[in-house]
């Protein structure tokens, strides 16, 4: 796992700062999409291999909720936005 | 109707207090359980940076009264301790664009200084506390060790921490231990 994260509003902090919801790619579906709609998107999730956007939560910062686009196979930090920023609401 | 007194008793009143660590190497950091005045938390829409202007009317124009910690969220500090009528009577210098909220009871000041308050700090939280990148007024919300704090500098050689209540004293013998290396001196009483 990334241990430094550029926080937007803060400057980079270890990762210990932050808590991690999961993946930032998921939409939420409409209440009356049905069991198997919901079920996908409370329970199933991919692993994905390479680069991976995730909502982060600067827990012990600026208590943001950022995207952090990181590389789950080099550890890599690509980009981190704020999660407002891109109308993310999930 | 109370049935019986509810008594404040400051949070770091029975905490160590006196002289630890090395006897003298010119470095000596000095702890400070600051005065339990007010703590007001400010929260704003995200987008209200433009507000920094306006918060300090609610302060008491003391320096480093106002503390931002995040968009559109601040601390409001000050010694003197405010009845709920004068932190109400504070809202409306907001114009409606910020709410306060009362975090006297919830949240405590250690003043920390000496010539190693560097050295000390960075044992426990990963922000770049040097000068040139965090100078006299700028505060940063982090983790020192485990435990939540709000790091404001104060002066070339002094900082403040805003801590919980609850965790004022874990941080305070935590502070004494950071600081043995250099000697220092707590003050506990207020
Ligand atoms: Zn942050």
């Amino acid at each position: 796992m990334a241990s430094l994260i550029a926080c937007p509003h803060c400057g980079p902090r270890p990762k210990e700062e932050f808590t991690v919801r999961g993946d930032a790619g998921i939409t939420r579906p409409a209440p009356d999409a049905g069991e198997d709609a919901w079920h996908a998107y409370v329970y199933l999730r991919d692993n994905p291999r390479g680069r991976h956007k995730e909502h982060w939560h600067h827990t012990s910062g600026c208590r943001r909720w950022l995207v952090v686009e990181r590389d789950t196979m080099t550890h890599t930090i690509h980009a981190v936005s704020d999660a407002s920023a891109e109308g993310a609401t999930a | 109707m109370a049935d019986f007194a509810l008594l404040h008793r400051p949070a770091l009143a029975g905490a160590k207090a006196g002289s630890f660590g090395a006897p003298s190497t010119g470095a000596r950091i000095t702890l400070t359980a600051l005065p339990e005045g007010h703590v007001l938390q400010v929260l704003a829409a995200r987008d209200s940076d433009h507000l920094q202007d306006l918060i300090p009317r609610i302060g008491d124009g003391s320096p480093h009264a106002v503390r931002p910690y995040g968009p559109g969220q601040w601390f409001v500090i000050g010694d003197a301790a405010l009845s709920a009528a004068e932190i109400f009577g504070k809202t409306p210098l907001l114009d409606g664009m910020a709410s306060i909220s009362d975090q006297g009871h919830g949240r405590i000041r250690i003043g920390i200084s000496g010539r190693a308050v560097e050295t000390v700090l960075a044992k426990g939280t990963a922000v770049d506390l040097d000068r040139a990148s965090f100078p006299v007024g700028r505060s940063a919300m982090t983790l020192i060790g485990h435990i939540s704090a709000l790091i404001t500098r104060t002066g070339a050689e002094s900082f403040e921490l805003l801590v919980l209540r609850g965790f004022a004293e874990s941080l305070w013998d935590e502070l004494i231990q950071m600081s043995l290396e250099f000697g220092v001196d707590a003050r506990a009483t207020q």
